[in-house]
């Protein structure tokens, strides 16, 4: 049993590395993919192209705009622009804001008068418009209070805890190593077996003595190591080139990303019994990767989802996945904070790997 | 004509026999149009908030009414320990944890009989706000969300007649006034299912002829080259445009994604952008050899970038230069432009016209290279 699990594993691991091509896409993408994603995946939103349409043009106007412009949130892309028509600029992508100071600006505000100043903002991207008007709320709350010395009965006082320098890259980056795994293991397990089969391999394999456990362990391990190595290279690179901290403990998240590949792996060799074609196998493993990516949280948080989607991704085990790694990397999670997510994927493998060998054997025979 | 008719015919009745496949490319735009519509949500609302009460005064509980009501937080109830904030963090029960010292009712009372902006005494109240880090777009709203809250709450204490002095923001949202994602999702979505439908499926449709073998019987017969590729990909074609119009119908009939400008404008450039994207699968297909790498090498060099480097999620200006250079040569970068372009802003050909011109020379060069190089291969 042992010898025939190591033969087929020794088989597997000879194919993959046998294609010069299949091994560079293995090692040298997940360090492409994380350079690209690591400086492309950014959702702070700064230097707003913004137009300015000062109508006051006295010092305390000028100052407003330089009070606005500080702190590399916005970028004045056209000043006083002779065109008053500020629309023909948003549909040209000149800019996505426009500030309006209005003539009486200066003369209300030394008379502590509320003043009116106008934003129109180009709100094709809700995010960034929300964002954009967000800091113009903000910027004028500052020159507010730093201009007419007005004390507040309330403060506020802010402590950010594990991120304080507030890099989206430390958060983005556990989550692409996670993305990374699932896609991998997923697609190579899927259509490790299906080729097999569109060979006819999977017949000649059939009528020796392995059984069905033996073939899909033997199967299954390879892969699960490459993606360890995968995981290996991303983080190391995460580390060392990103600078991200790592706060938990390293066994931990090895020991839980051995579960995990599990779920993945598992879900790869449900889609191969029920797939005859690479083609095929390849495009339910996209399907899933796409619906787990979506639904896990990598993006945007699962609380902003409607309800109905947030029920659904409790079917996604990178959900729980994605927790865990950036739980350990960021915060130094530990077990005990942990449990929920652990026992989620514990379940979700132990059902995707029983149902996957019950219709193997119903295949076989 | 007639060869390229034969092998488009063959390679349709590829599809058709395989319905599998068939459903899952139909599905997959309308499951994706969902899945973005409703998943990626960029905007943060529902940042899940504890409220550690100290004062435990009525101020105080109308103060956690406030936070809860303002649609920004969502409730934590039963926090794991009052004692330990932390904890409540690591446990991912709470992304932020208000702490409400002892002494706010005095505060607000003190506010209420001010006489003027300078009665306000130096020695002001403090509330305490604990925030995860982690997420830092999600940190910084939970931070500014409360501002604004507690801004609310100062206003609405005031005396009556008194007003804030200084610059108030009246905004003015265009073209998406009510601020919806799926407004700007949607129709970069189509820039993506299009990309993904033609590259990915030819390439791998070319690699499978190799694969099994009958690419050299293809050959072989009085079909020239450039007929074999025309006649393979032009079945995709019509598929991609059939999902293309699948996503664009589900986002405005579903969504209700507004379509100003005109569908004939963003059909041309759709045609033509598709043309890009198939050369690029040709391309793939012609350096690789098993439909594995073929899938792998077309989802790294097509999808990827089209979702990553096009603008679709991630803004360019915010990217390293070296990024930035790079998304001169992805074709959706231009596309998405023009899509937005023509359905959120109504934008005719003479606001797009560089964009057009970007689209179509990158097309004819990846398509004269990628014949140029199927032709060497063959010979």
């Amino acid at each position: 049993m042992i010898q025939t699990i190591l033969a087929l594993m020794k088989k597997e691991l000879y194919q993959v590395i046998r294609d010069r091509n299949m091994l560079r896409l293995i090692f040298i993408s997940p360090i492409i993919q994380l350079l690209v994603l690591g400086y492309a995946i950014n959702t702070d939103v700064k230097k707003i192209d913004t137009a300015v349409y000062d109508f006051d043009r006295s010092s305390l106007s000028r100052e407003y705009i330089k009070a606005k412009t500080a702190g590399d949130y916005f970028v004045i892309s056209s000043e006083n622009p002779t065109v008053l028509d500020a629309e023909l600029g948003f549909k040209e992508n000149l800019y996505t804001a426009a500030l309006i100071i209005p003539n009486d600006f200066s003369e209300n505000f030394t008379k502590k008068k509320p003043v009116e100043v106008g934003l129109l903002i180009d709100g094709s991207n809700a995010n960034s418009a929300s964002i954009t008007s967000g800091y113009a709320e903000m910027i004028a709350m500052q020159f507010n209070r730093r201009q007419l010395a007005i004390p507040e009965p309330i403060v506020m006082r802010q402590q950010m805890l594990y991120n304080p320098e507030s890099e989206s890259v430390y958060f983005m980056v556990p989550g692409i190593v996670a993305v990374l795994i699932t896609m991998i293991t997923a697609m190579l397990s899927s259509m490790a077996i299906v080729r097999e089969r569109e060979i006819g391999t999977l017949e000649q394999l059939m009528v020796t003595p392995i059984t069905v456990p033996a073939l899909i362990i033997g199967k299954t391990i390879p892969f699960a190591i490459l993606g360890f190595l995968e995981m290996s290279i991303a983080l190391l690179f995460g580390v060392l080139w990103f600078g991200i901290p790592f706060a938990g403990s390293w066994t931990l998240l090895y020991g839980l990303t051995f579960i995990y590949l599990f779920t993945t792996l598992g879900v790869g060799l449900f889609i191969s019994t029920v797939t005859q074609t690479q083609q095929q196998a390849m495009f339910y493993t996209w399907f899933f990767s796409i619906f787990a990516i979506l639904t896990s949280g990598f993006f945007s948080p699962i609380v902003n989802m409607p309800e109905a989607v947030q029920y659904i991704t409790y079917l996604n085990p990178l959900r729980y996945y994605m927790i865990i790694v950036r739980g350990i990397m960021m915060k130094g999670a530990t077990v005990e904070a942990l449990y929920p997510e652990i026992i989620a994927m514990i379940i979700f493998g132990i059902v995707i790997f029983t149902s996957s060998w019950l219709r193997y054997s119903k295949r076989v025979s | 004509m007639f060869k390229i008719k034969f092998i488009a015919q063959k390679e349709l009745w590829h599809i058709l026999r395989d319905p599998r496949s068939l459903i899952i490319a139909i599905l997959m735009p309308i499951v994706m149009t969902l899945l973005y519509g409703y998943a990626i949500n960029l905007d943060i609302k529902n940042i899940k908030l504890a409220i550690i009460d100290f004062d435990k005064t009525s101020t105080s509980s109308d103060l956690m009414g406030r936070f809860y009501n303002s649609g920004y937080f969502s409730e934590v109830t039963n926090p794991v320990s009052i004692n330990n904030p932390e904890m409540i963090l690591k446990k991912g029960q709470a992304n932020a944890v208000l702490i409400i010292r002892p002494g706010l009712g005095e505060a607000i009372q003190k506010l209420k009989s001010m006489r003027n902006i300078a009665s306000v005494s130096v020695d002001n109240y403090e509330l305490g706000l604990i925030v995860d880090g982690s997420d830092a777009n999600m940190a910084a709203a939970a931070g500014s969300y409360s501002s604004i809250v507690v801004s609310q709450v100062i206003k609405d204490n005031l005396p009556l007649g008194f007003e804030m002095p200084g610059i108030k923001i009246s905004r003015q949202v265009l073209y998406n006034p009510d601020l919806k994602s799926s407004h700007f999702f949607v129709p970069g979505l189509i820039a993506i299912i299009l990309m993904m439908i033609s590259a990915l499926l030819t390439s791998v449709t070319i690699a499978r002829e190799k694969e099994s073998g009958t690419m050299e019987q293809l050959l072989t017969t009085p079909i020239t080259p450039r007929q074999i590729i025309i006649g393979k990909t032009l079945p995709y074609v019509g598929l991609a445009i059939l999902d293309g119009f699948l996503v664009l119908g589900f986002g405005v009939f579903y969504f209700g994604v507004p379509f100003i400008g005109s569908t004939l404008l963003l059909f041309v450039f759709g045609v033509i952008y598709v043309i890009a994207a198939l050369a690029i699968g040709i391309f793939i297909s012609t350096i690789v050899k098993t439909q594995q790498l073929a899938m792998m090498g077309a989802m790294m060099v097509t999808v990827l970038p089209s979702v990553m480097l096009s603008g679709f999620i991630f803004e360019i200006k915010n990217m390293p230069l070296v990024l930035q250079i790079i998304t001169y040569i992805v074709p959706a970068r231009y596309f998405l432009l023009i899509v937005r372009g023509i359905m959120l802003k109504g934008s005719g050909i003479g606001l797009l016209w560089v964009e057009a011109a970007f689209l179509i020379a990158l097309a004819i060069v990846l398509l004269s290279v990628a014949t140029k190089l199927f032709k060497l291969r063959v010979s």
